[in-house]
């Protein structure tokens, strides 16, 4: 099924920032992650730990100091334009409507004009966001707005793995459990793999597969944690599933003990 | 245990290494991109430097262009014989007159119109009819009504800042945070009080970029009024010295007005900071990912 | 039923009423400004009739009615129309000229970020230098005819236009740049779908800015030297104690001022109606 060495994959990665200053510091220090195909795979971590450095090696847009990142057993040379980017805020063009902006990744990729469009109308109606085609961003609330953005990503079907920089993080908390499942139902049985990053326990223990856990900065993965919960999950009683109180007390000790460190080094 | 610690040690000395490594190939890359913008700077302004010496005379009569070597004889000869701070000084006081007016007449309109009621909604055609007079046909106006001596300039260089100042410093007034003023008043905090301690803080950095920006207006101002009718200051050496011909001359008056104006924009800067120490520096307490 | 219909009854009264209340105190509070702006204006002219002659040299201020009659026959006699041809045609020109200029050399520095940054102290000191310094040497160098006005108009505009078009490319957002990037667009793609768009906003914002400025360049341009134009006549009729026609002059100018700016208000709905309705340009 998955390929041994996975399908996104980092190896001993480190990375050193430079501020302007000339202080150099350490973001990431020996990471080491193998996402399997059609995985969904959350990092959980404290502020500042790096998850988010991480992700964008991933994309392509950051490269590490040191370690190896790899895509499809390929190293990643410059951006990666077979991956999928969702970042927090939902970065949609104000230019555009929503149509425009769901075409967007067909339109750099080549696609023709009907076929984008018959593409983009379809995508949309399948979230129940038909009839939005001809509006403007600014005119739609902020949870159809990040929903737009998650199918503009979506949409391309030649990108088969997803990353995800804390989506859900600017919504209210009721918008935020729908959305969730929304994104469940649209990745089910579709085979993509999806890396997300969220510091909401309950969020990754109800969407992954799989948790891996952060340090504080410097960041370094302590622990992976299976998630084996059964599919199809139902978000909005995830907490009454068996065996969530022990995976969420596992990882929520983890965390605390990093959390409290990383408060520590900010008083110091 | 020893073999543990052993590990753990090269570890840790991996990481200074790589720390250290990386830090030192990104500042040198970074000095190595500044040091090159810099070569091309100078590169270009010995280029156009030579390239006007060249063109003078050559491919353009010397009269129309001057070259760089008469201009900065002109400028050295007007900076010394104190020519050059004999004019600059008298559009240095036009300008900051008219716009010490300007400012206070904004600030003092503002508050004026906002204490009577409905008075901004009533007042505003009227102002924004009279912004959009170009103040600068004014003046041959103003200088028939005042006069040919200092008046006219200042009155010239105050009407370029008044609008601005008058318009922002009610933008700022109503930019009020609405809780704050609720909480206010529910504090039982009286009319003078609450324009003392709330309103007018609030409006202060609307108020501070209006004053930056109309600074230069007072200077336009200025020197307008010294072109159309003056016996004193840059702007009347400048225009008597091209009605003269004298293009080195002129030349070395734009030269000496560019360093005015960069000093003074020097001084604005100075005198901001020290204004706003109190403001976290831009990029400071910025989440590091 | 009955209850319920009584119900409804009572809401709909209620709303009637709240509705008829808050247009009541909307009438009255317009009625008010309309007043206070006619007495404003009556004030001022009643003020300004009344000094003229008594408090201050009538030939020097004029007055409302004088004004009136001056411009009157400015435009009965045709005094009005070449004097206004030749500074519509200078402002015009300059401005066109001026804002193409502009947005040329702001699209060259996009397409060049490096030659931007290098430039860029020059690029400050020129921009500090009161661009009106540049009139005499511009008036030196083109003589007497339209083309020193043109010129100048031009300057001025070229100033603001590329001011804001530089800004509006230095504020694209840097994620839209890596999310179009990562969907696989390259640089002539980021341009165009990114660049461009966020930067045109800005760039018409520029030009609205520099109408009046367009204006100001070619009645400075008149003032030092012509023997046409509407700010010709301002300056020589002020010279001539003519202060009448010299206001009503002033009086075209502002007219055509802002008829340009309602002009170019119409244009930008336009081209561009994905702006936010209500969208104020700041006077700031």
């Amino acid at each position: 099924m998955s390929s041994p060495a996975g399908v996104v994959e980092a190896r001993s990665v480190y990375k050193v920032f430079v501020g302007r200053d000339g202080e150099a510091r350490m973001a990431l220090r020996d990471v080491g992650l193998t996402v399997g195909r059609g995985e969904f795979v959350s990092l959980v971590g404290p502020s500042g730990c790096g998850k988010s450095t991480l992700l964008n090696m991933f994309a392509g847009l950051v490269a590490p100091s040191n370690g190896s990142i790899t895509h499809e057993g390929r190293a990643i040379t410059g951006v990666n334009t077979r991956v999928g980017y969702v970042t927090q805020d939902d970065n949609l063009l104000p230019w555009r409507t929503v149509l425009g902006n769901v075409e967007l990744a067909l339109e750099c990729k080549g696609v023709p004009r009907a076929e984008r469009h018959a593409r983009a109308t379809d995508y949309l109606a399948r979230v129940g966001l038909k009839g939005i085609e001809n509006l403007y961003p600014h005119e739609l609330s902020g949870g159809m707005r990040k929903r737009v953005s998650i199918v503009r990503t979506l949409i391309d079907e030649s990108v088969d793995v997803i990353l995800m920089d804390e989506p859900f993080g600017p919504l209210d908390a009721q918008t935020r459990l729908i959305l969730q499942d929304e994104l469940l139902r649209l990745w089910q049985g579709s085979g993509r793999t999806i890396v997300f990053v969220t510091h909401d326990i309950v969020e990754a223990i109800a969407l992954s597969d799989r948790i891996a856990i952060f340090t504080s900065a410097p960041g370094a993965i302590k622990e992976v944690c299976e998630v084996a919960l059964a599919r199809p999950r139902d978000v909005f009683h995830i907490h009454e599933s068996p065996g969530f109180s022990a995976i969420y007390d596992r990882i929520w000790s983890d965390l605390r003990d990093e959390i409290l460190k990383a408060r520590g080094a900010d008083a110091a | 245990m020893p073999p543990d610690a052993q590990d753990a040690a090269a570890a840790l000395s991996r990481e200074q290494f790589l720390l250290a490594r990386e830090a030192h190939d990104v500042i040198t890359r970074r000095r190595n991109a500044q040091w090159r913008i810099h070569v091309s700077q100078a590169a270009t302004l010995i280029v156009l430097l030579v390239a006007w010496w060249a063109a003078s005379g050559t491919l353009i009569d010397r009269l129309f262009i001057s070259d760089p070597i008469s201009v900065i004889r002109a400028f050295i000869k007007v900076a010394l014989d104190g020519t050059l701070a004999f004019h600059l000084q008298r559009t240095l006081v036009e300008m900051m007159c008219g716009y010490v007016i300007g400012v206070t007449a904004g600030i003092a309109t503002a508050i004026a119109i906002s204490l009577i009621p409905w008075g901004e909604k009533i007042v505003r055609p009227l102002m924004i009819g009279a912004f959009a007079i170009p103040k600068v046909a004014l003046a041959p106006l103003i200088i028939v009504w005042f006069g040919i001596f200092l008046l006219p300039k200042v009155l010239l260089a105050a009407s370029l800042v008044v609008f601005i100042v008058y318009f922002n410093t009610l933008a700022g007034f109503a930019n009020v945070d609405a809780d704050t003023l609720a909480a206010m008043r529910v504090m039982g905090a009286s009319r003078s009080a609450l324009f003392r301690k709330l309103i007018l803080p609030s409006a202060a950095p609307y108020i501070f970029a209006a004053m930056r920006i109309t600074l230069p207006g007072a200077l336009i101002g200025a020197i307008i009024g010294e072109f159309i009718s003056s016996n004193r200051g840059i702007g009347y050496f400048i225009a008597e010295a091209s009605s003269r011909y004298d293009t080195a001359r002129v030349f070395a008056g734009i030269l000496s007005l560019l360093i005015f104006v960069l000093l003074l924009n020097l001084v604005v800067s100075w005198l901001e900071r020290r204004a706003s120490f109190w403001r976290p520096a831009p990029g400071a307490g910025e989440m590091k990912r | 039923m009955i209850a319920a219909d009584v119900a409804s009854e009572t809401e709909v009264k209620l709303k009637d009423a709240a509705l008829r209340q808050v247009r009541r105190g909307r009438l009255i509070a317009g009625a008010g400004v309309s007043v206070g702006r006619a007495v404003l204006i009556a004030a001022i002219l009643g003020l300004w009739t009344y000094a003229a002659g008594r408090w201050v040299d009538h030939d020097a201020v004029s007055d409302p009615l004088a004004v009136l009659g001056a411009l009157r026959s400015l435009v009965v006699t045709g005094r009005l129309w070449p004097d206004l041809w030749q500074t519509v045609m200078e402002v015009v020109v300059g401005y066109l000229a001026g804002a193409a200029a502009g947005a040329l050399f702001a699209s060259l520095f996009a397409l060049a970020p490096s030659v931007e940054r290098v430039l860029r102290p020059f690029l400050i000191a020129v921009y500090a230098i009161p661009k009106i310094a540049l009139a005499p040497l511009i008036v030196m160098w083109f003589g007497l005819g339209i083309a020193p006005k043109i010129i100048l108009a031009g300057a001025f505009v070229f100033f603001i236009v590329f001011m804001n078009a530089v800004s509006g490319i230095e504020s694209v957002n840097p994620h839209h740049v890596n999310i179009i990037r990562v969907m696989g667009a390259g640089r002539l793609a980021v341009l165009r779908k990114i660049v461009l768009p966020t930067a045109i906003p800005f760039l018409v914002l520029g030009m609205r800015l520099a109408v009046p400025e367009a204006m100001v360049g070619a009645v400075i341009g008149e003032f030092i030297s012509a023997n046409r134009g509407l700010g010709y006549v301002v300056y020589s009729a002020s010279n001539e104690l003519n202060t009448a026609v010299s206001m009503a002059a002033l009086v075209v100018l502002v007219l055509v001022v802002a008829l340009a700016d309602v002009g170019l208000g119409m244009i930008e709905s336009a081209l561009m109606p994905t702006h936010q309705a209500g969208r104020e340009g700041r006077v700031v």
